[in-house]
């Protein structure tokens, strides 16, 4: 993967609606319509978001039906995981011990 | 084995919570050793107080020692501080040596601490960059989410 494609593909998962249409797409091919179901978002709005994860390459559209379903692409995805969520991993059990230590310390200094 | 490291990639990580607690109180939480070494390390690891160096100011260097809960292992993370901002914001350089006395991957990490009252809202964010000979070097089975919807993907 280039650097660019990188880059882009961080970008477009930056974005909660973005993540939830992926989300969505896991489980099959969708058209923007019933993409935009969930969202309180114009269709319009959601064809923008579309376009970064096309660009990014997380998502296909398919030319040749009228209603040109969406679709998951895979590729790119692997390799932002492995390390964005090596380290998430890492942090995250961290901060769930420091959230009980947090606690813990205000307990202990109650009177 | 040769591993010519070469190309380095730009990444990042970012992770929002919310604590109970007063910003002055998570925010010492990173600054005061004693109270780091409460919670510090992943799952399965402990970060001793004995094994903790701070000089909490921009330029000054920390270490933390995290040893494996199971076995003893001993993992070092180190930086330097670039920004100490109390309470509000805490910037420094991070790296695990990935075998005693090998510098590891250096990123930066970047935590913002907002009072929202009793509550603090803890915006962390991790940037750096990483060689493809590193990436190789690196233990996998951590997972979650994005990783699962990958995997879940490739089926």
């Amino acid at each position: 993967m280039t650097e660019d494609r990188l880059s882009s593909t961080f970008a477009a998962l930056a974005d909660p609606t973005r993540r939830a249409i992926l989300e969505r797409l896991v489980s099959g091919e969708a058209t923007v319509t019933e993409l935009a179901e969930p969202f309180t978002m114009s269709l319009p709005a959601i064809s923008k978001h579309l376009k970064v994860l096309e660009r990014a390459g997380l998502v296909s559209r398919s030319r040749t039906a009228q209603w040109r379903p969406c679709r998951l692409e895979a590729g790119p995805l692997g390799d932002v995981a492995e390390w964005a969520e090596r380290y998430r991993a890492f942090w995250e059990g961290g901060f769930d011990r420091l959230d009980d230590h947090l606690r813990e310390i205000q307990e202990g200094s109650k009177p | 084995m040769t591993d010519a490291p070469l190309r380095t990639r730009e990444r990042e990580l970012a992770i929002t919570r919310d604590f109970d607690a007063p910003r002055e109180l998570v925010f010492q939480a990173w600054t005061d050793p004693a109270q780091l070494a409460g919670w510090y390390g992943p799952r399965g690891f402990s970060t001793p107080r004995s094994k903790i160096d701070m000089d909490v100011r921009p330029g000054g260097a920390w270490s933390a020692c995290m040893v494996r809960d199971d076995d003893g292992f001993e993992c070092l993370s180190s930086g330097v501080y670039r920004e100490v901002s109390a309470p509000e914001r805490l910037v420094f350089t991070w790296a695990i040596e990935p075998e005693p006395g090998v510098a590891g991957e250096e990123s930066v990490v970047t935590i913002v601490f907002a009072d929202l009252g009793v509550k603090t809202r803890m915006t962390f964010t991790q940037s750096g960059f990483v060689t493809d000979g590193e990436r190789r070097n690196v233990e996998g089975g951590w997972t979650d989410a994005l990783a699962k919807l990958a995997e879940r993907m490739e089926k």
